[in-house]
């Protein structure tokens, strides 16, 4: 078998990784933004008050910097699945390429028509038919969303699909599943109050700012009143959906959380620790030092008093019997694909729920050939692979613990200001202005760890326990891949750089100036209307 | 004329009682499937309304609290 350099692979993992971490910047705010947008036009049209309308604008204006590069910055990850990941594409295309072709059909086409028709229509529709339009681009930012995580569930849980060994790739067995997996509906759920969570801090911040020095009064007690609302709710939405996600870790990827919890032995129940902290080693396979809850870890995880959460090393020696189990399917297949014997495809669908465990044995057999393991040196390989099933133990254990302290502190803050803001009591206290304001990034930060568990907790497979990341990449040369990557932290450090140059001088600029800029904007238009008429 | 003008009017009032209705069986419908097989995307529907109603009601009570404090004062 004919091997991709490993540097490649690497090279290709860290652009993803840096153009996924960095495209996820832009989208929390996204989806967030929309549905405050709608929340604020809502109260709006109900109450005919100008000061929502100006809201809704000036908030949109900030929203549309955003979106662009978000945009942007997100088509070219499409892209990389067929460059990049060629293998990959291939071997699961069929499962990811669908919902990844409706996102961009459906959703993509539906965010940007009416994004359109939210900015420049303001004075063109009647008030409830933009309404309308600002509900239709909150739902489909969020629905683009919904798509992508349905694809990346696929990745994290493959059910609904089997590999199929005349095409050599995975195919569909229920659309249905797939969409409604209960995998997908908590990814997208928790994802998309994240972005709750994200926009509410941020206008949350921004009216902070303006508070503290006495500017647009009435604009930013407004919003800094609906953005606490909308964060506290949203706050406790996350964790709720973290809780589920963390049990649905538990049931269907075990080697993720014991890493996310850095357990390498099985508990026993029902007095088990929750590690609050510690280093965990993934050379010696152990914990240097421990700061535990007790008690926590068996509820929080399994839901129960009496369940056990399997360790690491449990993990590994269960992996044994699957290697061998893959390494049989794979001779299997190779010798159907030669024959097409039915004995041998028989075989094969007996082990073909082992195969990504035969692929990751390449590495190990000798000439990277499993199928021609010769039987004394059978045992050597299968003890070698059984490590390769564990992810960093402690990049998967603290991205989430990041994560998890994170939504604590927004659920407490969001707290905070929800009862001053109705108490109409935030210009006394100054220092919860100051927090909020130096908060802003803290949620687009979360959700970047959220990704860093979720993925780095995937490892080391793209397609969990049906593919290893290493047979996913594509056989690009080293130059090509150090070339390219360069051109994303170039171009993307441009975008950033653009980003938050727009987003400081609008934010700086303020409603006032904002509402001047529509008038300037539309005497124009109407001076341009008038020289035709 | 007038005549006219009550049977448009109501025409008008029974096709808009006629939307509402499928509207209502449309999200009986969603309510029913959805609910069963996709509850977190269910909650993701009805907790998000209810998030942009809340906060949309506490900007509201803002307005009505400034009301309220701007009477006071031109009563005093
Ligand atoms: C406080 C309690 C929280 C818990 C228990 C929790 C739990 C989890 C778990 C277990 C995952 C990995 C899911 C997987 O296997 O793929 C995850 C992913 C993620 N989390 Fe959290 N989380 C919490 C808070 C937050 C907060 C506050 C944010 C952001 C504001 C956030 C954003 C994300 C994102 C974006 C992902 C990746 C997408 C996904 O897999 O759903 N989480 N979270």
């Amino acid at each position: 078998m004919d091997f991709i350099n490993p540097q490649v692979v690497d090279l290709s993992r860290l652009q993803f990784a840096l153009t996924a971490l960095y495209h996820f910047m832009f989208v929390p705010l996204t989806l967030g933004l929309t549905f405050m947008l709608a929340a604020m036009e809502t109260v709006y049209v109900v109450t005919g008050r100008k000061i929502y309308r100006d809201m809704a604008q000036f908030w949109g204006k900030l929203f549309g910097i955003n979106f662009a590069i978000g945009v942007a910055t997100g088509l070219t990850m499409e892209f990389e699945f067929g460059t990049n990941w060629s293998m990959y594409s291939h071997f699961f295309g069929d499962m990811f390429g669908t919902p990844l072709a409706i996102e961009g059909l459906m959703a993509f086409f539906m965010e940007s028509t009416f994004v359109g028709l939210m900015f420049f229509g303001w004075d063109r529709l009647s008030k409830p038919g933009h309404l309308a339009i600002t509900y239709l681009v909150a739902l489909g930012s969020n629905l683009s969303a919904l798509w992508i995580l349905i694809a990346n569930a696929g990745m994290n849980v493959p059910e609904g699909a089997h590999f199929d060994a005349d095409t050599m790739r995975m195919q569909f067995d229920s659309f249905v599943h797939v969409v409604f997996s209960q995998d997908a509906q908590a990814k997208f759920v928790h994802t998309s109050v994240a972005g709750y969570v994200a926009a509410s801090m941020f206008v949350m911040g921004i009216s902070a700012f303006y508070l503290l020095r006495g500017q647009h009064r009435e604009l930013a007690a407004r919003s800094f009143r609906m953005a606490a609302l909308f964060g506290i709710i949203s706050s406790v939405a996350v964790i709720t959906l973290g809780d589920v996600l963390g049990r649905m870790d538990y049931e269907k990827q075990p080697t993720k959380i014991a890493a996310i919890e850095g357990l390498w032995h099985t508990t026993k129940p029902p007095y088990e620790p929750w590690i609050l902290a510690a280093l965990p080693d993934d050379e010696k396979q152990v914990n240097h030092f421990e700061i535990n809850i007790p008690y926590v870890l068996t509820p929080l995880i399994t839901h129960s008093f009496n369940q056990p959460v399997i360790g690491m090393y449990e993990l590994e020696e269960q992996a044994g019997p699957r290697i061998r189990s893959g390494i049989i399917a794979l001779t299997a297949l190779r010798r159907y694909g030669e024959t097409h014997d039915k004995a041998d495809l028989n075989l094969f669908n007996a082990h073909q729920d082992d195969m990504g465990f035969g692929f990751l044995a390449t590495r190990h057999a000798p000439n990277q050939d499993v199928t021609n393991i010769p039987a004394d040196q059978l045992d050597a390989v299968v003890k070698q692979t059984q490590p390769d099933i564990l992810p960093n133990v402690f990049v998967t254990f603290w991205s989430f613990r990041f994560m998890v302290f994170l939504g604590g502190y927004f659920f407490a803050i969001f707290a905070v200001a929800a009862l001053l803001s109705l108490k109409n009591r935030l210009e006394a206290n100054p220092w919860l202005l100051k927090a909020t304001m130096w908060s802003i990034p803290l949620p687009i930060l979360a959700t970047e760890f959220g990704w860093i568990t979720a993925e780095a907790g995937r490892q080391p497979w793209t397609v969990f326990n049906k593919l290893p990341t290493f047979l996913s990449a594509s056989g690009h040369s080293t130059g090509y891949m150090v070339f390219s990557l360069a051109g994303f932290a170039l171009l993307y450090s441009v975008f950033i750089a653009a980003e938050l140059y727009l987003m400081f001088r609008f934010a700086r600029l303020g409603p006032e100036e904002h509402g001047t800029h529509h008038d300037e904007t539309d005497a124009l238009l109407s001076h341009f209307h008038g020289s035709h008429a | 004329m007038t005549l006219i003008a009550t049977e448009e009017l109501r025409s008008m009032k029974i096709f808009r009682l006629a939307g509402l209705a499928l509207a209502l069986v449309v999200a009986l419908l969603f309510a029913v499937f959805v609910g069963d097989q996709g509850p977190w995307y269910f909650a993701w529907v009805i907790g998000t309304v209810m998030i942009v109603l809340i906060s949309g009601a506490g900007a509201v009570l803002l307005d009505a609290q400034e009301d309220g404090v701007a009477n006071t004062e031109k009563l005093s």
